[in-house]
């Protein structure tokens, strides 16, 4: 009985904790104070409720400008993965964070003149950047020999890496930032990265 | 009950198998939990020492560490057939920490460099930081290709390291040997090194599968110096290369010897502590194959025959082929088969097939050798010339001798006997075979007075009468011959066996079968010409037992004296 009590105990508490997560608001991505937003509104940067951007697939009522970049992707000779061009939501991210979309042109607004800057300035080169758009599979696993089978390991979020990390099968901006911060964890992560945990959700290394 | 405890052991033991295969329990994790003395304050994060997600340096894999200079100081040897550059590819991410020109919390992610326990920026001293001093490490950025191993001749065809020893682009680099995210066999080592399997997935050198350094089961003893202080491996065979090389920051850095000294190398096992036989107590003596006033003054590739006077102990042994099989005369044996000598005709060969083709490479036809003591009618130093089987006499070392009537000779010894050098040159009273030191002078194996006036006993001439038999030299007054020259000389005017006889050969090229049979070939500092009748310094053989001499000594004069 003594034990059952603490189980339940346990649970309450990550319920609770689980009820507490952050929100977009107040977060880096709350840009309801910036000058360059005039509107005062936080979700209308990127979405809008009538008229959206369609053209973009899987773009949840897109309200912003979206970039037409050509990006360089990630090659290594250690990598057994193959890359294409951002797309689907990681094309939304980087039609701010590529640096070559004003921040300020959403709905239907251009010409704006504020840019990302700093080391929230991706680029076009995604070079040096961890890459994006690939399948991610137990096949990927096996060859590279160094990455967790995805359908069958945990992602720390209560499913495997599949089901809660993967978009479409692949890897996207997505796999390890949550854009409305719904973690409340520092740089927009999904999970924590204490002792690299969110590296090593998917690297066995 | 039991079944609880079997299934808690099958659970530990298979986490801490999965635990020792990732980096977070090694010490490349820098992290302040990392289970190493290097490590952050409070920094959490385990792949931010090298990795970042994102702007990471151009170097691969989403490398988050600046590039180390390039002015390494590169291995170079005589004998190495690859081409080591600049560190590149992956090992000069690794020399990013290991060369300790960079602060091991200086990374590219964070501005503030990551701060470590105890002070500690760059890579402490010790094993671990290698310097840019890299001559004394395993060459690494090198092409290994067909061309390098065929040139190379003892490395394995690198289209066969596909497995956990592999090339990077092919070449050789770092993490042909360490994986540094796993550390499953210490040293964050690929293979484990027992018997030396992760070298030899390259190194394949020549008769090193029978070589007592490979099959040798021998423990050290535990006292001396441990000889294998970088190991975990306690004995020669799983030692192997280990038991002489080192991979990084080696003090014989030529060749990545363990010592400085090569001598050394051997000395520590060959002194009683692992193999039996104290080789090094020989070395202690008066006359020696002095190895130890110079250091590395061998080289594989010197011209042969040896044009500047030196000997080292691989001069004669081939320490990845020697092993402990002996052989019959003249047939090298196994300790110092493998190893490069000149042959009867002088020409050089890689690998000796007769023991005297290795006392050949510097007693034969090098400009600089060691001389003789004795002056004489015909002078020669030239070994290789002394034992010519074309020679009026000689004692028989390349093969059997011309004299087919020697009754002395103790059995088994017999007028087709073949003998080696080192039955007369060699260590005396040392259960060490070969000629490393001895007592008695020309580091002949047992007593040889070569005075004058010398009194004849057993122990005098110890060394011929090991083959040739005391009485029958002296006391078998069968023959005028045995009662009036050995009896008379040796025993009755206390002349040495030296005086008339030169024990190696007369040459060929300067005597003949009429003077020079029996090793004849007088010692001019005690007999002199005869006098009167034309001033004669000759022996003549007229046949079995036969013969005269002229000539003047111990105040007597022979013009001729004859005996038959």
């Amino acid at each position: 009985m003594r034990a059952f009590k603490i189980l339940f105990t346990s649970f309450l508490m990550l319920w609770i904790v689980n009820l507490s997560a952050q929100s977009i608001v107040g977060s880096a991505h709350d840009f309801s104070d910036d000058n360059w937003n005039t509107t005062g509104q936080i979700c209308l940067v990127c979405h809008t409720p009538h008229n959206a951007d369609a053209s973009i697939s899987n773009a949840p009522l897109w309200n912003h400008e979206s970039t037409s970049a050509t990006f360089t992707t990630y090659t290594s000779a250690t990598m057994d993965a193959t890359t294409g061009q951002p797309d689907a939501s990681s094309k939304l991210c980087l039609s701010c964070h590529d640096g070559t979309v004003a921040v300020d042109n959403f709905g239907n607004q251009t010409g704006g003149t504020y840019f990302i800057s700093g080391n929230d300035n991706i680029g076009t080169t995604l070079s040096d950047d961890h890459p994006i758009s690939f399948t991610y599979d137990a096949a990927l696993a096996t060859t590279d020999n160094g990455l967790y089978d995805p359908t069958t390991a945990n992602s720390g979020l209560g499913g495997t890496i599949s089901e809660d990390l993967l978009i479409g099968g692949q890897v996207k901006c997505a796999s390890c930032h949550d854009v409305h911060n719904g973690s409340g964890i520092d740089k927009l992560l999904r999970l924590s990265n204490d002792a690299s945990a969110l590296c090593l959700t998917c690297h066995n290394k | 009950m039991t079944g609880r405890f079997i299934s808690l052991f099958i659970l530990v033991a298979f986490s801490s198998f999965v635990f020792s295969q990732s980096v977070v329990n090694t010490v490349h994790n820098l992290s302040a939990n990392g289970p190493g003395t290097v490590k952050a304050s409070s920094e959490t994060e385990v792949c931010i020492f090298c990795h970042t997600p994102h702007n990471s340096s151009p170097r691969k894999p989403l490398w988050n560490r600046e590039d180390p200079g390039l002015n390494y100081t590169l291995y170079n040897s005589s004998t190495i057939q690859a081409s080591p550059g600049q560190p590149d590819g992956a090992s000069l991410l690794c020399l990013s920490c290991h060369d300790g020109t960079i602060a091991l919390g200086n990374v590219l992610s964070l501005n503030e460099p990551i701060v470590f326990n105890n002070g500690v920026t760059v890579m402490p001293s010790g094993a671990s930081n290698l310097s840019t001093d890299l001559s004394d490490d395993h060459p690494v950025s090198f092409i290994y290709d067909a061309s390098l191993a065929a040139a190379d001749n003892e490395l394995a065809d690198p289209a066969s390291l596909s497995g956990p020893v592999h090339l990077e682009n092919n070449k050789l680099q770092c993490t042909a040997c360490h994986d540094a995210h796993k550390d499953i066999y210490h040293d964050f080592l690929t293979v484990n090194n027992q018997n030396s399997e992760l070298c030899l997935y390259c190194h394949q050198k020549t008769g090193w599968d029978n070589a007592s350094h490979k099959t040798s089961l021998a423990t050290w003893n535990g006292s001396g110096d441990d000889p294998w202080p970088h190991s975990d491996f306690s004995t020669v065979s799983e030692n192997g290369c280990e038991n002489c090389h080192q991979p990084h920051t080696a003090a014989g850095a030529l060749r990545i010897l363990n010592y400085y000294r090569e001598e050394d190398n051997c000395f520590i096992c060959h002194s009683g502590t692992v193999a039996s036989k104290n080789v090094e107590a020989d070395f202690g003596k008066q006359w020696i194959h002095n190895v130890t006033p110079t250091t590395n003054v061998h080289d594989p590739e010197e011209l042969l025959p040896v044009q500047t006077e030196h000997v080292e102990c691989v001069d004669c042994h081939n320490p990845h082929m020697a092993g402990s099989i002996v052989a019959t005369a003249p047939d090298a044996s196994a300790y110092i088969q493998g190893v490069p000598g000149i042959n009867s005709g002088g020409t050089a060969v890689n690998s000796i097939q007769f023991e005297y083709e290795l006392c050949y490479k510097c007693h034969a036809d090098s400009p600089d050798k060691p001389g003789t003591n004795i002056p004489r009618q015909i002078e020669q130093t030239n070994v290789r010339l002394e034992f010519d089987l074309g020679n009026p006499s000689f004692h028989p070392v390349e093969g059997a001798g011309k004299n087919m009537d020697v009754p002395s000779l103790i059995t088994p010894y017999s007028e087709s006997s073949v003998i080696y050098c080192t039955e007369c040159h060699a260590s005396n009273n040392s259960s060490v075979k070969g000629p490393h030191g001895s007592d008695y002078t020309h580091l002949l194996k047992f007593n040889y007075e070569t005075a004058d006036f010398t009194t004849e006993s057993y122990q005098a001439y110890e060394l011929c009468y090991q083959c040739h038999d005391r009485n029958s030299i002296i006391n078998n007054t069968s023959t005028q011959f045995a009662e009036d020259v050995h009896q008379q000389h040796i025993v009755d005017e206390d002349t040495p066996c030296s005086v008339c006889h030169d024990a190696h050969g007369i040459s060929s090229t300067q005597g003949n079968t009429t003077n020079n049979t029996h090793l004849i070939n007088f010692n001019t500092s005690v007999v002199r010409a005869s006098n009167g009748g034309g001033s004669r310094l000759e022996f003549i053989d007229n046949g079995n037992f036969a013969g005269e001499c002229f000539l003047y000594c111990h105040g007597k004069n022979h013009n001729p004296r004859s005996y038959n």
